[in-house]
């Protein structure tokens, strides 16, 4: 099942986390403490007014992050409340504390002299530790990219190894087996000189197949082998309804190539495209291989049957994707055109690849 | 006596060849009228000699051993043979009718000979019994089409070569003008169907219409934006397109 788009707004939460109350709470009371020290003011005096600045500014801080408008950052919303904030809950402070001497008290130079001090100092340290509160979060954020990137890479990993087990189970097909061995037997009984090049292609087969998914140093041409090795049975089997053609290719003795990958391609064909149609067809295999390590392309087409717009895709195309990958990186691809009337070309796409 | 005849159908010549000349040995007054490549020669040739004795392969080109068996509906006695098929074996041994694996043992097609000759003598009919095992064995073998029939290739036309697109790889499909824009993971590409004959065939669980000429696949969809006045923006992942989805589609988005 596909999972359901994920809405990643990103938008920070209306309330400040437990964190950053905390810190502005044992931060306040220690300016507090200072202040306290330094004017001769009430303990409680100074901590209600500071106190409460600073629990003004932390809301502002993360309220703008929820309601800023579209056209402002983030990081200027947040610094913008805040230097806002500050006088005016200073201001709101100063009317609490003096009530009825309000006035009197903003006319008092000394006091006025205060209460700016005041404001400055919510102005500094908001800022300060919007700051501070800013880059943390990016550091957060960071690190949860890093870990989603992790997170993906293992997914990939595992796909991979996924991609191998069922390849190993699903490698030689009871049926082409049973069916080879009858053909054989026919051929034996009969006393036909074909029985010994027939017996030898299916020995030539069963080795290549045999499981040797790990084999780092395997190459194309081993894989031609295989590929030669099969069609020449199927064409035992189907002398009348399949013309095979696998292309001797000067330079795939050295090319990197991952095992099974080609004969799935191959089996594909077969499959797909010859045994459902009465009138058979052709396989051709080839590659244009770059000396240079450049562009190369290995294909399978056939004549069959071509494929149907809703025929279900199988594991092994997307098994033989991620292990031309593996070996060659995100950008080999696996391409299937059409063939004019009908018919399947397969392309395996990648560059590089000499050992 | 008339002589009793029998039929072969395989698309192996040489597996016909063995049988037939296994026949010959242990039944020398078997006539085989004939040999059969696939299900519709079977039935051609079944209708021209009507033999007493068909012997099906069931994987066979164009019809298969099941469905030819259908066809020639209880007129002959029935021995299917194949090579492995788990499921056949199943459904074989609550059926009334014979089968043999490849390649065929001659000790086997003995016993088979014998129950043949021991039915032709009392020309038993099958009963219902047949009609259900070929059912049950029909739907056995064609569990793995059974399953829905969305699109899951679509064709299109780059550079001079025509492209079997998975759709599992389509990014969205965009309407214009006459044609479709696929794009997919690795490009893009126009094609003559409509995006409304498209969106009737793609899988509704992973295909969503979004706007009236956009169709996105869902697992592309990295985030959604709302926007003003009802409307969203659909974000695609590796990529800075955004996709607009339009009021009358955003009821898809509107719990995320």
């Amino acid at each position: 099942m596909m999972p359901a788009p994920v809405t990643t707004r990103r938008t920070p939460a209306f309330l400040p986390t437990a964190r950053q109350a905390l810190v502005v709470t044992v931060f306040t009371l220690l300016l507090s403490w200072l202040l306290h020290l330094l004017s001769g003011t009430p303990y409680l005096g100074v901590f209600g007014r500071i106190g409460f600045i600073g629990a003004v500014l932390l809301l502002a801080y993360s309220a703008a992050g929820a309601l800023r408008p579209r056209w402002l950052s983030l990081a200027s919303a947040r610094l913008g409340a805040v230097v806002l904030m500050a006088p005016v809950a200073a201001l709101v402070t100063a009317l609490a504390t003096q009530r009825g001497q309000f006035f009197a008290y903003l006319a008092q130079t000394q006091t006025l002299v205060g209460h700016f001090l005041m404001v400055l100092l919510a102005v500094v340290f908001g800022v300060l530790f919007s700051l501070l509160a800013m880059r943390s979060e990016r550091r957060e954020r960071e690190r949860a990219d890093r870990l989603q990137v992790e997170l993906e890479k293992n997914t990939l990993e595992r796909e991979l190894l996924d991609a191998r087990l069922r390849l190993l189970q699903a490698q030689i097909e009871p049926h082409f087996l049973f069916n080879t061995l009858a053909n054989v037997e026919a051929l034996v009984a009969s006393g036909s000189p074909n029985a010994g090049p027939v017996l030898r292609h299916l020995i030539a087969y069963l080795r290549a197949a045999m499981p040797r998914l790990n084999d780092a140093g395997a190459t194309l041409e081993q894989e031609l082998q295989l590929v030669r090795a099969y069609l020449e049975l199927m064409q035992v089997r189907m002398p009348d309804r399949l013309q095979i053609d696998v292309a001797h290719v000067a330079q795939a003795a050295s090319l990197r190539f991952p095992p099974m990958a080609l004969l799935t391609l191959v089996e594909n064909a077969v499959r797909h495209g010859i045994d459902p149609g009465v009138a058979g067809g052709r396989i051709a295999v080839g590659a244009t291989v770059d000396a240079a390590g450049g562009a190369s392309c290995v294909w399978v087409s056939d004549t069959g049957v071509g494929m149907a717009p809703t025929a279900q895709p199988g594991t092994g195309l997307s098994n033989v994707r991620s292990r031309l990958q593996a070996v060659y990186g995100a950008h080999a691809r696996l391409e299937l055109h059409a063939v004019a009337p009908h018919g399947v070309r397969a392309e395996l796409h990648f560059s590089g690849g000499r050992h | 006596m008339n002589t009793i005849s029998a039929l072969i159908a395989d698309d192996e010549p040489l597996l016909r060849e063995r049988l037939r000349s296994h026949l010959a040995a242990l039944w020398p007054a078997l006539t085989v009228i004939g040999d059969a490549r696939n299900g519709a020669e079977a039935l051609e040739l079944f209708e021209l000699h009507q033999p007493d004795i068909v012997f099906l392969d069931i994987r066979m080109p164009g019809l298969d051993g099941i469905a030819t068996a259908r066809a020639l509906a209880r007129r002959a006695q029935l021995v299917f043979v194949t090579a492995y098929d788990q499921y056949a074996l199943q459904a074989f041994e609550q059926g009334a009718v014979d089968y043999l694996v490849k390649p065929v043992d001659p000790a086997r097609l003995a016993d088979t000979v014998q129950r043949l000759q021991g039915r032709l003598a009392t020309r038993l009919a099958d009963g219902g019994a047949l009609d259900a095992m070929l059912d049950q064995l029909a739907s056995r073998l064609g569990q793995r089409a059974a399953a829905p029939a969305w699109l899951h290739w679509i064709r299109a036309s780059v550079g001079n070569s025509v492209r079997l697109i998975p759709v599992e790889q389509v990014r969205y499909l965009r309407a214009e003008e006459k044609y479709t824009l696929v794009a997919w993971e690795e490009g893009e590409a126009l094609i003559r169907t409509s995006i409304k004959e498209l969106g009737e065939q793609l899988d509704p669980g992973r295909f969503v219409q979004i706007h009236r000429a956009v169709i996105v696949n869902l697992a592309y969809v990295s985030q959604v934006t709302r926007g003003m006045n009802e409307t969203a923006q659909l974000h695609l992942r590796g990529s800075d397109e955004t996709l607009p989805v339009s009021r009358s589609y955003l009821q898809h988005f509107r719990q995320m």
